[in-house]
């Protein structure tokens, strides 16, 4: 296609925009400004606002825009690049400004899960430089899970917001150092049972607990058996059967490799036979500091887990340095051509830090992680049946050295022809519930009721949302380590006749799905700007979406329609459905301004809950 | 994460692939999981009349059933009473101690295990005439174990294989939810009964389980997820009318919008060749707006002023004057919309259910006095009027719907000045016409202090001597799980056998054969 005929596309598309006077603030950017220098860039696309929109609701929490028309300026490329420069948001900090603000006013510190489900909310809505990297944590979250459904961890929301922050520092980085940093965050330890993971001890009748050794290579990194580079099982034999990647005695050399970890502040034993269990003696200074701080604050909750006693008299007492399943005490790592160590087979010796390091890259070296995470992020951000090629594509990017490289691998997801123009028959995915909602509140630039950003005083200027009691689903809240869903779930019927994974089904039951319609409903025809009939605001502080910029067109019906396909569906919506839209907006009254905003909310309400929507394409 | 979650894991991992043309080839093992999987969808029912429903009604926060039985023989309630009565001055906070006097008198039909004499909290008449009436029995010092385990080897041993979390709401509620000790994942043993059970229903729309207190463990499946109701009805979708073919009869704004969304949702089942998720989303959506004006339509028939609800209304001290749902304790309120919906069972064509309710407030640090005889009245009022209620929708129905308790753990033994704090193993009680009444099964504890008392670890919290596996397989059992199906889901009934258990086995005795 020539520079020619892309300017073309582009000129039409803006004309059409123009035509349809559906998109005034596209409108009002000068137009030097939309073409830049060159007719001819951005070569790359996006060629429409329909096209940008569609982007953006795969790569980000949602299409504003403002962003649509950033991106229609300066292309996917430049995007990205600006993505992968951008300054990186946590979500710490504003948990530990809400702790410190407490404390320095001498008020209780109410700092829980909610708080912190807050502040994803406020990353996820108001964060704009970094979209995409916050995007890409949520996915991770979804991959490397732990949640605050678990009693052990529930009660630390920072602790929680700091494994979340580490995922959103690696969601550029490589694969490996992500592994690590998952492997050793000390909520990780205690979701999944490898702090204070002990060696084996006969006489107790102990053994080493497999929980951890078991879940990174059946959820985070390889699964259960071999695959081709593109995702396709391998068969082997006569018949030809699956070849498991790994055994029981692959799960036990794990589960004797990851033992002798503690939190890092922990003191060293005292003695051969010490046992110190307790957080009260976790910490750098002396046992009666930890009750001085704030648990919520401490470094032992952020601080990777250190092994128990390192570099001191009684360090490694609790690793199977010398201890191992098979002759020589030696243990059994994951085999495949190419593995380190050879065979598979870790000798006896070595350290905890020294033996974790080799087992973690036994596992991140082996190629099933290509395939695997790539198709598992593929779920995450485009479709829930990426074909065979497209598993192909990304896992050789993924392969391609640097190896691991996960910023080129989500732009390789994103980029890819079938992210970008989808033949497939069943394309796309049901829209996981929490980004339909972020997706809402960033379209309609929502805010909180007060608009403002002191965020400390009781209750006012928060985001209270708990969407796990409408949605089920909420931000590192999943009930199990198996996620909210499976990534091969199939519902029942014609979906699974057609051997369609269909995983975010899993969770749209009966009563969600009926909650989700009236959760929406008070979104889209309660909780708006200038809503004069809401409760005292000391009483109720929502999220309210502003109506008015769609008020303005909503007169008439086929620019509102287009607007909202526009924003909502990346312009996906049929000829057929906009036909049932337009004419029920124009069914409806337009007479007063509360008669436009009604068009706009019913209008948008059907949108939301249409299968059309449901469904991303 | 266990062999049995793997297992199931395998199971759905199969049951997605199954379509798959690498299905045919999976080991021999892996098939035979499956076949076990689907031979548990086999019609379980044993005839047209025949109905059956557990109740779980769980006690969040723990319940301090040390208060709720009480030794009343005079060495027993010396040691009680030296444990709870404070500065042993009439009324104050710290006197947790009942007055020996006013203990209802329990007279078992078989005595205890290491005999004793015991007698309920004064306000429990309901429970206490249950009782007497051989339809309720109560299961003495059970909660979560992964083994049996004595005081010498918790103190002696810490390798030893211990719950995790003990003490923790959260999770020692979800352990005893799934009943398993060491399960990490949330299924509950309710949802394991549903996905075996639900395939007697004829109703194949509305979900075997109906929770009245929204999410929980108990009730969640492989396959199946609960309903929720609430004590007002069915949530149904407010935006628009009920979108029959018609939308309703008056031509409103909701009308309006229920033909617009009817509309949509034909489109995208016509649109050719259209998107099978689009299709799916238009079966599922339908679905909820069906179960929801089914249950709706089947329980208006059935409204909480009818005359077979009466036994809500003042005859058992619940609420002052008939009809006042909102008066009515929480449990209570629950409790009457479960008699609702059993007693629609007809129409709905529901065989076997399992319901869900749940009151709070048990979590008695502070003000044990002033909170906690409450809510033992409402729980004993209200079971003894909901099982009135079904002896006048049906004399039978009492025999088929066995109610239980559940709770996150029994409490301190000691006294922390005007409560008490978390514990570990407490008494439960069961329900209902098939229970073997009138009887206390397994041991009552010691209530002697720590130091001379065999079962208390630390601080009055005790050692369980009878487990949350047990416990639930016998009801499980008499709800028609069968011998193939018992391992797989209560894995550590194996280790159950011990006689460190008062009672060792899986079948503690008190239901009825089924």
């Amino acid at each position: 296609m020539s520079f020619l005929t892309k300017s073309f596309l582009k000129l039409s598309a803006l004309t059409a925009i123009f035509a349809l006077n559906c998109a005034p603030a596209w409108a009002e950017i000068p137009i030097d400004q939309i073409f830049k220098a060159s007719m001819d860039e951005p070569v790359e696309g996006p060629y429409t606002p329909q096209e940008a929109s569609r982007f953006l609701q795969q790569a980000t929490f949602g299409a504003k825009l403002s962003e649509i028309e950033n991106l229609g300026r300066i292309g996917y490329n430049a995007w990205f690049d600006a993505q992968f420069a951008a300054t990186r948001t946590e979500h710490t900090p504003y948990l530990d400004g809400l702790i410190n603000a407490a404390i320095a006013a001498g008020q209780e510190v109410r700092v829980f899960q909610g708080e912190r489900t807050e502040g994803w909310f406020r990353n996820a809505l108001f964060a704009n430089n970094d979209q995409l990297r916050q995007r890409m944590a949520f996915a991770l979250s979804q991959i490397f899970v732990i949640s605050d459904q678990n009693g052990a961890i529930e009660g630390n929301p920072t602790a929680i917001a700091h494994y979340y922050d580490k995922l959103s520092e690696n969601a550029f980085g490589n694969y490996r150092t992500l592994l690590g940093d998952v492997t050793l965050h000390p909520t990780m330890g205690r979701y999944l049972s490898m702090h204070m993971n002990r060696k084996p001890d006969a006489a107790l009748n102990i053994r080493p607990d497999e929980n951890y050794a078991r879940e990174i290579m059946q959820l985070f990194s390889i699964g259960l058996v071999q695959l081709n580079v593109d995702g396709t099982t391998v068969l082997a034999g006569t018949p030809p059967m699956p070849v498991p990647t790994y055994s029981q005695e692959t799960i036990r050399g794990f589960a004797h490799v990851f033992t002798g970890w503690n939190y890092s502040t922990c003191r060293p034993p005292e003695s051969a036979t010490s046992f110190q269990w307790y957080w009260d003696y976790c910490d750098t200074k002396s046992p009666s500091v930890i009750g001085e701080q704030d648990y919520r604050l401490h470094a032992g909750w952020r601080e990777p887990m250190k092994p128990w006693g390192e570099g001191s008299a009684f360090g490694e007492r609790f690793h199977s340095a010398l201890l191992g399943p098979l002759p020589n005490a030696a243990k059994q790592l994951l085999v495949y051509p190419g593995a380190v160590p050879a065979n598979g087979v870790l000798p006896s010796g070595g350290t905890s830090r020294s033996n974790l390091n080799v087992a973690l890259d036994n596992v991140a070296n082996h190629p099933n992680v290509a395939p695997f995470i790539s198709r598992l992020l593929i779920q995450r951000f485009v479709t829930s049946n990426p074909s065979a090629a497209y598993i192909s594509r990304v896992a050789t990017v993924f392969n391609t050295a640097p190896r691991g490289n996960l910023r080129n691998v989500v732009k390789a997801i994103l980029m890819d022809t079938e992210a970008r123009r989808p033949t497939a028959l069943h394309p796309g995915k049901v829209r996981e519930p929490l980004l339909r909602l972020t997706q809402l509140y960033r379209a309609f630039d929502a805010n909180s009721r007060d608009s403002n950003n002191n965020f400390i005083t009781s209750g006012i200027g928060r985001i209270f949302e708990y969407p796990n009691y409408w949605m089920a689903q909420a931000p590192v809240s999943a009930p199990t380590v198996f996620n909210f869903y499976l990534p091969n779930y199939k519902l029942p019927g014609e979906t699974t006749t057609l051997n369609l994974f269909s995983p975010e089904f899993q969770i749209t039951t009966d009563t969600f799905i009926t909650r989700i319609h009236n959760e929406f409903e008070g979104r889209v025809f309660w909780q708006f700007r200038g809503n004069t009939n809401l409760p005292p605001i000391t009483d109720w502080n929502p999220m309210l979406l502003d109506l008015t910029r769609d008020t303005a067109v909503s007169a008439n019906a086929a620019n509102l329609v287009a607007r909202l396909d526009l924003l909502m569906m990346g312009g996906k919506m049929s000829a057929g459905m906009k036909s049932i839209l337009v004419s029920h907006v124009n069914s409806m009254p337009v007479a007063t301004e509360n008669d436009r905003r009604s068009r706009v909310q019913d209008a948008l309400w059907l949108v939301m809950n249409s299968p059309e929507y449901v469904v991303e394409k | 994460m266990s062999y049995l979650q793997r297992r199931d894991f395998i199971q759905r991992a199969l049951m997605a692939t199954a379509g798959s043309a690498a299905f045919s080839f999976l080991p021999a093992k892996l098939a035979l999981a499956q076949s076990t999987l689907t031979g548990g969808t086999l019609l379980r029912g044993s005839g047209a009349n025949d109905y059956k429903a557990l109740v779980c009604i769980y006690l969040y926060g723990g319940n301090d059933c040390f208060n709720m039985v009480v030794p009343r023989d005079a060495s027993g309630y010396a040691d009680y009473r030296a444990l709870r009565v404070g500065n042993g001055v009439a009324g104050d906070a710290s006197n947790l101690a009942i007055p020996q006097a006013n203990l209802l008198p329990l007279n078992p039909s078989v005595a205890p295990i290491g005999g004793g004499q015991f007698g309920l909290h004064p306000v429990m008449t309901g429970l206490k005439e249950m009782f007497d009436a051989g339809k309720a029995a109560i299961v003495a010092n059970v909660g979560t174990l992964v083994r049996p385990v004595t005081k010498a080897m918790y103190q002696n041993n810490p390798g030893i294989l211990l719950p995790a979390q003990l003490f923790s709401h959260s999770d020692q509620s979800v352990q005893w939810q799934t009943p398993r000790a060491d399960a990490t994942d949330r299924t509950g043993w309710g949802g394991r009964l549903a996905d075996i059970f639900r395939a007697d229903n004829t109703n194949q729309t509305l979900s075997m389980n109906v929770s009245l207190d929204g999410d929980n463990v108990f009730q969640s499946g492989i396959n199946v997820a609960p309903y929720f109701m609430n004590t007002y009805g069915v949530e149904e979708i407010g935006a628009i009318n009920t979108p029959d073919a018609n939308c309703g009869p008056t031509n409103d704004y909701r009308r309006r919008r229920c033909l617009s969304f009817n509309a949509l949702q034909n489109l995208a089942t016509s649109a050719a060749p259209g998107h099978a998720f689009e299709r799916a989303y238009v079966v599922k959506t339908r679905r909820s707006i069906e179960t929801a004006a089914q249950v709706s339509v089947a329980i208006d028939a059935h409204p909480a002023s009818a005359d077979k609800f009466a036994p809500f209304w003042t005859a058992n001290g619940l609420v002052q004057g008939p009809n006042n749902v909102d008066a009515l304790p929480r449990i209570a309120q629950q409790l009457l919309m479960i008699a609702r919906v059993i007693a629609s069972r007809g129409v709905l064509a529901m065989k076997r259910q399992l319901f869900f309710a749940a009151t709070g407030g048990f979590d008695t640090h502070d003000n044990q006095n002033a909170d906690h005889p409450d809510l033992l009245k409402d729980l004993s009022q209200s079971v003894k009027a909901f099982y009135q209620v079904l002896d006048v929708i049906d004399p039978t129905l009492a025999n088929n719907v066995t109610a239980f308790t559940a709770s996150d753990f029994g409490r301190t033994l000691s006294n922390n000045g005007d409560g008490t704090d978390h514990g570990w193993g407490g008494h439960h009680l069961v329900f209902g016409g098939a229970v073997n009444g009138n009887r206390i099964y397994g041991k009552m504890p010691s209530l002697k202090p720590t130091a001379t008392n065999p079962d208390d670890i630390d601080g009055g919290r005790l050692i369980p001597t009878l487990s949350t596996d047990q416990y639930a397989h016998t009801l499980a059992k008499w709800y028609g799980l069968q011998e193939v199906d018992r391992l797989t889901m209560f894995p550590n009934l194996n280790f159950m056998n011990d006689p460190i258990l008062s009672v060792p086995g899986s079948d503690l005795g008190f239901m009825q054969p089924s």
